[in-house]
């Protein structure tokens, strides 16, 4: 009877596991702050006190989106932006998240732009190259010099 | 070593056309965000990386307040009654309370 729970358990788990923040990256956090805590001696993690940060984070994620929602609907909006969130996480009692959040989505709108920039002179480069290439090649010159003989007759 | 971690990280970014410092898969995220209410449709591209660093700064607070309770218990392993305390014993986490209530009670009925 318990090795049947035990499965049920398991099947259930591996179907919501797909709903679920991959495990690796939590475990890699909670890790991270835990040596920051603790410089001296080494403080590990029970495998089921992972599935609890886990599934934490979702209903942080449900309870989040939800009161982003409505801060939304109350804009006369309907796409749910960053300053939606940031309000949210002060209607929620989370208000000390929003600096750094702040801080961190300001660093990726400048990775961003700065990739975008690349990609567009990327482009360009690769345009003039474009452009300069129907002189060079056989196939192309061939072509044009029969236009000419044909505009010739 | 597999780093599994960074390697997900980096194919969610392709995915989604998008590297950074986020950790969390945002397609996953997103996911989770539309199951969270029907109303939940529409979501800017800046959405979800917010919200993938907030998930992480709550994951960073219980870890800390779990670890915390460890160690007062002289203990070197956080367990789940720990991250269960923590979540009890503070107040802007009233919404997981019902989470570790109901994790304690299944804990609780395999064992006769």
């Amino acid at each position: 009877m318990s090795e049947k729970e035990k499965e049920n358990v398991v099947t259930e788990k591996v179907v919501s596991e797909a709903d679920e923040l991959p495990k690796t990256i939590v475990r890699r956090v909670v890790k991270d702050k835990l040596s920051q805590l603790s410089m001296d001696s080494e403080v590990s993690v029970l495998r089921d006190s992972l599935q609890g940060f886990c599934e934490s984070a979702r209903i942080f994620i449900h309870f989040l989106s939800a009161t982003a929602n409505d801060v939304c609907k109350e804009s006369n909006r309907q796409i749910i932006n960053a300053e939606d969130v940031f309000k949210a996480l002060e209607e929620i009692e989370f208000a000390e998240f929003v600096p750094p959040l702040r801080t961190s989505l300001e660093e990726f709108r400048q990775k961003n732009a700065k990739r975008k920039s690349e990609s567009l002179k990327a482009k360009e480069t690769s345009k003039k190259g474009k452009k300069k290439e129907p002189s060079s090649t056989d196939g192309v010159g061939n072509k044009e010099e029969d236009e000419d003989e044909i505009e010739e007759e | 070593m597999k780093r599994a971690g960074t390697y997900s990280g980096i194919l969610s970014g392709g995915i989604s056309g998008r590297t950074g410092p986020h950790l969390l898969p945002l397609a996953r995220i997103k996911k989770i965000m539309k199951k969270s209410s029907d109303d939940v449709k529409m979501i800017s591209g800046e959405a979800p990386i917010v919200f993938s660093k907030a998930c992480e700064l709550l994951i960073e607070e219980i870890t800390k307040r779990a670890w915390n309770i460890t160690v007062q218990g002289k203990r070197r392993t956080i367990c789940k009654e720990d991250v269960a305390s923590a979540v009890i014993t503070t107040d802007t986490f009233d919404f997981l309370v019902n989470l570790v209530l109901d994790s304690a009670n299944s804990q609780d009925s395999p064992r006769p």
